[in-house]
């Protein structure tokens, strides 16, 4: 006993206490600069969950005979902004493009881990985007990256169960919005116009719309406010919808529940961005024909004033190995030849060449019962209001965001307000403490 | 699978080792076993439906369409047929992996138990210790250390770390000192064996029970292997299953213009755990049967 | 060695070590050949496991910063985690969790296993196949399978709440780490089953043929015999769900993609709270302070489980 006591002290203090013997693994990073050599065959690896890019690869190789290309899914979202953290500070297996999406970009172009593409010829590019998608990827002069895929907020409702409800179109202001909201929720006790489980990117495409501009950044310099009138006005929207049982707290969205609800129509509508219109079909198989797609509810009647909800863009890494055949590339099928087949295959792109040929906004889609979906989406893309900014943080600040606000949804206490006072608390703290100046 | 023993036993009398049958017992397991049950019955019934059908239709009744052909096929030739190369990459890590990490933990235990040696105890608390650190916390710094090996992205980086089981050796340890008799060692050490072929002729066959056991819990450790080779791997030709199906599955709740592939993650989940059921159950098979000298209960 | 001898000295196996046999013939030339033995898993360990960790000890002495880089300051991210109120909570909701739910599965583990060895069952060999088989389901899928099945809309709960007139919700904040608790005692129920059953099956034929020339009943088989042979495993299984429990992971952090204000906070459990610090916080180093002082957190209790499992043993 004795003895084993003894032997345990001491394999515990070999384990912990290991501490001040190496520190070899410390060395910093050593990133691969410098593009490829000329002669050499350049391969370039490119890190997407968007399905579409491997679509331009055949076209681009034949085009560029000296580049190959590797199309990787590095995983979605936070999984492969983790991987792509892991890689730059191991030194090793960085890759050439990397899908980010908008609120990341600053996450990793404000410390230095993205190349700036403005003198790889990017600069130029500007007014062949939407304003909004453009100042996504720019901060100051710099640009971070080449927007990909967009997100106009618009809203998608069920013809169906709006009818049911006594209602034959889409309502146009927020006002209409909740008036409608209350003839849904008398159809019986599964029916909401639409759901909300602390959806952060609702919350601020709705504040977006409004506008607030709660977060202003000048390089390492971020100001955080929820206190602006515009703000205040839509959350106290939102916070009135909630109290009142109009939005269904208990269905999260992308859920299994969710496709379901959807697709008996007890969900009557979403405001989402125009990325759904691709995958609506799928989750909800039973409700062709039903939705229709209209612009987000406005704030003022007669106003046409858009925001956004999600889209993303790629961006060349500090580190990566070949630069300018990764710029190539990134050109190739994000504004060049190699748009179209990625246009063809369901990729929603902000780049103006697309939204406003015919062949985009004059075709009928089936699912939405024939209604041509391109107009209402170029157009909502056209005016989606610009001057948004993320800060650098807003992958940690987003996945606090739910801690704080998951008591106020499942038990009603508290209020948004309060959510987003803490939250900006919060979000000011740990700013600071990662060398921001925040206040 | 059980029926043409149960009925040979059936005819023959209650002995020591066959004593009569309780329905009370069998019925208290039986509701346990449901327990367990249930959700794989869940799994099959949803394998056999369309994607289409299984947004809309009860999880415990069947679709419209019967599809699980239809859903096998497009399992793997999905995405130029990606699922099989991760079932082939699944099966070297398990193999290898598995048959390792039991030779380890078997010439690890086999040493404890019955060779004297300073140290030991001490080897025991830093294996345990060690295990007390919340694994995550260590991806970092296990990528950064296989970064610099030049591992990372190869299959050594799943490979290695799976050569390890400790709760492994820590069995074989108990197994060896309880089952292998140290007259017997000894006699072969008279007789001029040395020490690695002691352990190869004598104790070796003498541990094929735990070794079983060990190999079938390496087998399944490594087979649903997730979180490690989502760190160290970003070529998805080296992938093991599990993380190529969450990457399926992740594909669905990621907002943005992901397919939904529901079908093919519940239809790919089914044929993952398949295999693991098949080697279960003919390892069971010869685990059952009556082993070396006497040292285990038939 | 014998039946009679083993009757005698039943705390024999019931020590975390196992008792090595006596060493009279011990020789001193061999004396070292073990560390050969063990050296092939020693020096994988020590690549897997010692120099990470130290690694991350060297770590955890620095603070991270998005801007302006990594800086040196001595042990302040121990304090800080003393001082925090999220590692706290999360400590004790694993800590309640632990004490609940280790002692229900080890037991159902343990009579399941006594059960399998009295080969009183029916469908006895189909049974044990039946239990094992969650524990090779993959965490995904098994979360995947239990958020619906547990779901209040289109789930089993939806039917069941529908039949009795009830309101259940299985993943409201006051009752997801009960949900997680099935999700877990059913995913490794079976696993430490089966060490059990491996444990039973290495008890010698004889010791069982002399008690029933003794006339011992079933009930003193188990208590004589069966559970003696069972006290080292048992304490080792304690350890290790303990461990296991302590870096619970999989469950809380694939379910709040499946199911909406389950109340699983990003520090909901230490293991995810280090997760997300590292992974999405940039603070590698207080990442790494929070697993070490778990670490040593789950080595003060395993070892005062082993001291408890060696009382026990001793007052036999």
């Amino acid at each position: 006993m004795r003895l084993l006591t003894k032997a345990w002290t001491v394999g515990v203090a070999l384990v912990t206490a290991g501490a001040l013997a190496a520190c070899s693994g410390a060395g910093g990073t050593t990133g691969g600069a410098g593009g490829g050599s000329a002669d050499e065959p350049v391969k370039l690896t490119v890190w997407s969950w968007d399905g579409t890019v491997e679509l331009a690869v055949p076209g681009f190789e034949k085009a560029n005979p000296g580049i190959e290309v590797e199309v990787v899914n590095a995983g979605s979202s936070s999984d492969e902004y983790q991987a792509l953290d892991n890689a730059i500070q191991a030194g090793s297996g960085v890759p050439d493009l990397v899908m980010f999406e908008y609120f990341a970009v600053p996450y990793f172009a404000v410390p230095g881990k993205l190349a700036d593409l403005g003198p790889l010829g990017a600069a130029e590019l500007a007014d062949d985007y939407v304003p909004s998608a453009w100042n996504n990827v720019t901060i100051g002069d710099g640009v971070y990256a080449l927007p990909s895929d967009f997100g106009p907020a618009v809203m998608f409702w069920n013809e169906a169960t709006f009818a049911k409800a006594g209602i034959d179109e889409a309502p146009a202001t927020w006002d209409e919005y909740y008036e409608d909201a209350k003839r849904i929720r008398a159809l019986g006790d599964d029916y909401y116009i639409t759901q909300d489980t602390n959806d952060l990117f609702f919350l601020l495409s709705l504040i977006w719309q409004a506008g607030g501009r709660p977060f202003e950044v000048d390089g390492t310099t971020v100001h955080i406010d929820f206190s602006a009138p515009e703000t205040q006005k839509a959350v106290a929207f939102w916070q009135k919808m909630i109290d009142e049982d109009l939005v269904n707290t208990k269905i999260s969205a992308w859920s299994d529940d969710w496709n379901r609800a959807l697709n008996d129509g007890t969900l009557a509508s979403q405001n989402m961005g125009g990325w759904l219109t691709s995958t609506l079909p799928e989750r909800a198989p039973d409700a062709a024909g039903d939705f229709r797609v209209a612009l987000m509810p406005q704030w003022e009647k007669g106003e046409r004033v858009g925001a956004e909800n999600g889209g993303s863009s790629f961006g060349i890494p500090e580190a990566a190995a070949n630069k300018e055949a990764a710029y190539t590339f990134l050109e190739y099928f994000t504004h060049g030849e190699g748009l179209q087949p990625r246009v063809d295959a369901g990729a929603f792109v902000p780049n103006t060449s697309v939204l406003d040929s015919p062949e985009f906004q004059d075709v009928k889609n089936p699912y939405f019962g024939d209604q041509k979906t391109g107009e209402v989406l170029a157009e909502a893309s056209n005016i989606a209001a610009v001057g948004w900014q993320y800060p650098p943080f807003f992958e940690w600040a987003r996945s606090t965001y739910a801690d704080i606000a998951t008591p106020f949804y499942t038990s009603g206490e508290g209020s948004l307000e309060e959510v987003l006072q803490t939250w900006e608390q919060r979000s000011v703290e740990y700013g600071n403490e990662q060398g921001f100046q925040v206040d | 699978m059980t029926t043409t023993a149960d009925v040979r036993r059936r005819g023959r009398l209650h002995t020591l080792a066959n004593p009569r049958k309780s329905g009370t017992l069998t019925f208290l397991t039986g509701l346990f076993t449901l327990y367990c049950l249930v959700p794989l019955i869940w799994l099959t019934i949803n394998s056999t439906k369309s994607q289409a059908d299984f947004v809309s239709s009860f999880g415990f009744s069947f679709g419209r369409r019967f599809a699980l052909f239809d859903n096998i096929v497009e399992v793997f030739t999905y995405d130029g047929g990606i699922f099989t190369r991760w079932l082939l990459n699944t099966v070297l890590y398990v193999v290898v992996g598995a048959v390792v990490s039991t030779f380890l933990a078997a010439l690890g235990g086999y040493a404890l138990a019955k060779l004297e040696f300073t140290g030991k105890r001490v080897f025991l608390f830093v294996v345990l210790g060690a295990i007390s650190v919340p694994g995550i916390a260590l991806a970092i710094p296990q990528f950064l250390l296989f970064a610099q090996l030049g591992l990372t992205n190869t299959p050594w980086a799943v490979l290695i770390p799976s050569f390890l089981n400790p709760f492994g050796l820590y069995l074989m340890w108990v197994f060896a000192a309880e089952a292998v008799p140290t007259g017997l060692l000894e006699a072969a050490k008279i007789d001029g064996a040395g020490e690695f072929r002691t352990f190869w002729q004598i104790a070796l066959p003498m541990l094929v029970p735990a070794t079983v056991t060990v190999l079938l819990f390496s087998f399944v450790s490594i087979w649903n292997n997730y979180f490690l080779p989502l760190i160290m791997l970003k070529d998805p030709d080296w992938y093991p299953l599990t993380v190529g199906i969450n990457q399926w599955n992740k594909l669905a709740s990621t907002a943005g213009n992901g397919e939904l592939l529901q079908n093919l993650v519940v239809t790919s989940s089914l044929l993952t755990i398949i295999p693991l059921i098949i080697a279960f159950i003919s390892l069971q098979r010869f685990w059952q049967s009556g082993l070396s000298l006497g040292a285990v209960k038939g | 060695m014998s039946a009679t001898e083993r009757m005698t000295r039943p705390a024999a196996a019931s020590t975390l070590l196992p008792a090595g046999e006596p060493q009279q013939y011990r020789r001193r030339r061999t004396r070292q050949i073990g560390w050969a033995f063990v050296a092939p898993f020693g020096v994988l360990f020590a690549l897997v496991f010692i120099v990470p960790i130290t690694y991350a000890a060297y770590l955890s002495l620095f603070q991270d910063r998005m801007v302006g880089g990594p800086s040196f300051v001595g042990l302040d991210n121990y304090t800080k985690l003393f001082g925090d109120a999220q590692f706290w909570d999360g400590v004790s909701r694993v800590v309640s969790f632990t004490l609940i739910q280790v002692p229900i599965m080890l037991v159902l583990a343990l009579v399941l296993a006594l059960a399998m060895d009295s080969m009183r069952l029916r469908g006895m060999r189909f049974m044990r196949v039946a239990i094992f088989l969650p524990y090779a389901v993959p965490a995904i899928v098994s979360t995947l399978m239990w958020g619906f099945m547990l779901g209040v809309r289109y789930g089993l709960f939806g039917s069941i709440n529908g039949w009795l007139g009830t309101d259940i919700d299985p993943f409201r904040p006051s009752t997801t780490l009960i949900s997680i608790g099935i999700m877990v005692t059913w995913a490794f129920t079976g696993y430490n089953m089966l060490i059990f059953d491996s444990v039973l099956k290495a008890v010698p034929q004889e010791l069982y043929e002399a008690a029933a020339i003794d006339g011992a009943g079933e009930l003193r088989v188990i208590r004589a015999i069966k559970l003696p042979a069972l006290r080292g495993s048992l304490v080792i299984t304690v350890i290790f769900s303990i461990i296991g429990t302590f870096q619970i992971f999989n469950e809380p952090q694939i379910l709040p993609s499946m199911v909406a204000n389950s109340g699983i906070t990003t520090y909901y459990t230490p293991n995810l709270y280090a997760f997300n610090l590292a992974f999405t916080g940039s603070q590698q180093g207080y990442a790494a302070a929070l697993a070490l002082v778990m670490a040593a957190f789950t080595i003060a209790i395993a070892y005062a489980v082993q001291i408890r499992g060696m009382r026990d043993a001793l007052d036999q």
